[in-house]
């Protein structure tokens, strides 16, 4: 169960770091062309905050406060260093990457919840 | 004078690191494969295969084989079979100060074992924190370097101005020099949780080493008390001087297994041919952060409980789990990538801050580099391409030397310091454009080599089937390709023009740009 769980943590994670990421007017330019506009730039900062909170919880809720934070933070490097690899190698991939790995990792839910 | 405080924090970041750099590297990476200890050992005695061996009549087997060794001795250790480590493990000295033997047994028959003779993943290990030098002076080098990496990191901290800003900043594209410093910068920063926790928790380990004179000062001469005290070991006794016959161990470690629930990690016994005999079992670290081994002693003639070891106070407990953070023994497979890649970004944070180091203080145009920039620059490839040129032969020689060479453990740890050796003589002795791409290259080669030449002198008659070490081989070969692959980028950056900044930053202004 860990392993799937850990995945969810880094999409959850790498998706959060993207939207991060893209609200920062040089990222944006290389992946999306243009700056951030305007009245855009909170929301996405919001949701990538909620998405790496979300992440710290749900790594909490499986494996518990010991453990939990312990991964969360282990997740948040690796997607760190995948966000910035995308950015750098491939930096139109970020947006879809990060629309992918949403539903990716929610889709893990059932599984981890049936586990 | 220097100016302001970012500056100071700049000037001690640049010198602090350049300082225990090297040695950093070399921790950082043998302490990254330590995560893969048991499978780099497993890899290294392909010989040994799984069996299923009862504990209790390993333990009367390795008993035998001490008792034929050493009778006498001051202690000696058992260590039970796993499937992980499918032989009894043996360890005897005669004092604390050594030499400590150890020998590994078939626990079939409870003679040695067939396997070759290595340290395996156990040498990496100990170089972690000890550096292949006399353990207390190698625990003292290691510590103080990371105490300077504390402060390196701190200062790095102060220095690096836009954390938020340039959190995924990687300008591959620009001058070489902003390239490093990105690279530095991100490896560093997405990596800070790990390498802060690793240096600080590195340090408690060994913190009574480090700092004895609160124990020594509240305990006065009778440290060992200290130990008990907290919980990490049981009570044990001083030899009575007279002699006396030691209780078979298979009803031990059955008590073991009804006061303990299951089976010890192993048994160790203290001064076990005198009447005062103490036979301790250590059970393996419960379900948890924390890194203690619950312990239960027994009286080495009687085989009554004396006493168990194991419920730890706060402040005990404070450090067991920092101990246990560490070294990530309860990390499933998913977590021990991550552990792995946080400390491969480690390495990478220091190698690129070496680099960057020499970079930055390149000399314009044709001016001749000074003496200590040759240095450094040797140094950095010596460490940099040397080490993992010296670790890949270390797995190569095991798989090479005769299997009934007499050293042979020895021959191994004498490969991996030549090798790492001739690179690093020969990338001081022929510097030059391409040396970088050169021992990279020589890096990626001997890594890519292990799996064929692991195939060719025991894949093909591996027992426990050819397949059984794919984890390791696509490790060597995703190694091997990395080398590859930077020896390729070194190789590009000779041919094209350096590009630079209009101007040329100093040092300390790279740092905080």
């Amino acid at each position: 169960m860990t392993p799937l769980v850990v995945a969810l943590n880094i999409a959850l994670c790498f998706a959060g770091f993207a939207a991060l990421a893209l609200s920062l007017d040089r990222h944006h330019r290389d992946a999306l062309a243009g700056r951030v506009p305007a009245g855009r730039a909170l929301p996405m900062r919001a949701a990538g905050w909620a998405l790496l909170a979300l992440s710290l919880a749900t790594a909490i809720a499986w494996e518990g406060w010991n453990f939990g934070p312990v991964q969360w933070i282990g997740a948040l490097t690796g997607a760190g260093l995948l966000v910035v690899l995308v950015l750098s190698y491939r930096p139109v991939w970020l947006r879809p990457a990060a629309l992918l790995a949403l539903p990716l990792g929610l889709a893990l839910l059932p599984a981890i919840l049936l586990a | 004078m220097r100016q302001g405080f970012r500056q100071s924090m700049a000037w001690l970041h640049a010198w602090s690191g350049l300082l225990v750099g090297w040695v950093l590297f070399a921790v950082f990476v043998t302490g990254t494969a330590s995560f893969y200890r048991s499978e780099i050992s497993q890899w290294m005695r392909p010989e040994l295969v799984a069996t299923e061996t009862d504990p209790g009549r390993a333990a009367e087997r390795g008993a035998a084989y001490l008792q034929r060794q050493m009778p006498d001795a001051m202690g000696w250790f058992i260590e039970l079979p796993t499937p992980e480590k499918p032989a009894i493990a043996v360890m005897w000295w005669k004092s604390m100060e050594g030499p400590f033997h150890q020998a590994l047994l078939d626990p079939e028959t409870g003679e040695p074992t067939s396997a070759r003779a290595t340290k395996g993943g156990d040498f990496l290990y100990r170089f972690h924190y000890e550096l292949s030098m006399p353990p207390m002076l190698g625990r003292w080098i290691v510590g103080a370097c990371t105490l300077v990496m504390l402060v390196a990191l701190v200062s790095g901290i102060v220095t690096h101005r836009r954390i938020f800003a340039d959190f995924f900043t990687f300008r591959r594209d620009r001058s070489t020099q902003r390239g490093w410093l990105d690279a530095h910068n991100v490896a560093g920063v997405l990596g800070l949780p790990f390498h802060l926790m690793i240096a600080y928790t590195g340090l408690t380990l060994l913190a009574t080493l480090y700092m004895p004179w609160g124990v020594r000062t509240a305990y006065k001469g009778d440290e060992i008390r200290y130990f008990v005290e907290a919980g990490l070991m049981p009570d044990l006794r001083w030899a009575a001087g007279k002699p006396g016959t030691l209780t078979p161990l298979g009803p031990v470690v059955a008590a073991s297994v009804a006061r303990g629930g299951k089976a010890p990690e192993g048994l160790s016994v203290w001064n076990p041919g005198d009447a005062n005999a103490t036979v301790v079992a250590i059970f393996e670290e419960p379900h948890g952060l924390s890194h203690h081994h619950p312990q239960i002693a027994f009286d080495g003639q009687t085989g009554a409980v004396l006493g168990q070891a194991g419920a730890v106070g706060a402040a005990t407990g404070t450090g067991t789990v920092m101990a246990g953070l560490h070294m990530g023994h309860f990390a499933g497979p998913a977590l021990r990538v991550l552990f792995f890649l946080c400390g491969l970004m480690g390495a990478a944070t220091v190698a690129t801050g070496l680099v960057l180091w020499a970079v930055a203080r390149a000399p314009k145009g044709a001016a001749p580099a000074g003496f200590g920039l040759r240095l450094v620059r040797a140094l950095n490839l010596g460490t940099i391409a040397g080490l993992p040129a010296g670790v890949a032969a270390y797995f190569l020689a095991n798989r090479l030397l005769p299997v009934g060479l007499s050293e042979r453990a020895s021959w191994e740890i004498g490969a991996f310091f030549a090798i790492w050796g001739l690179v690093a003589l020969v990338g001081a002795l022929r510097p030059g454009p391409r040396a970088w791409s050169q021992a990279l290259g020589l890096v990626g080669a001997l890594f890519l080599s292990v799996p064929p030449v692991a195939a060719l002198t025991t894949g093909l008659n591996l027992p426990g089937g050819a397949l059984r070490f794919l984890g390791f081989d696509l490790m060597m070969l995703a190694l091997g390709l990395g080398f590859v692959v930077a020896a390729r980028k070194a190789a590009a950056r000779v041919g094209a023009p350096l590009r630079r900044p209009a101007r040329d930053l100093t040092g300390e202004e790279a740092l905080r740009a």
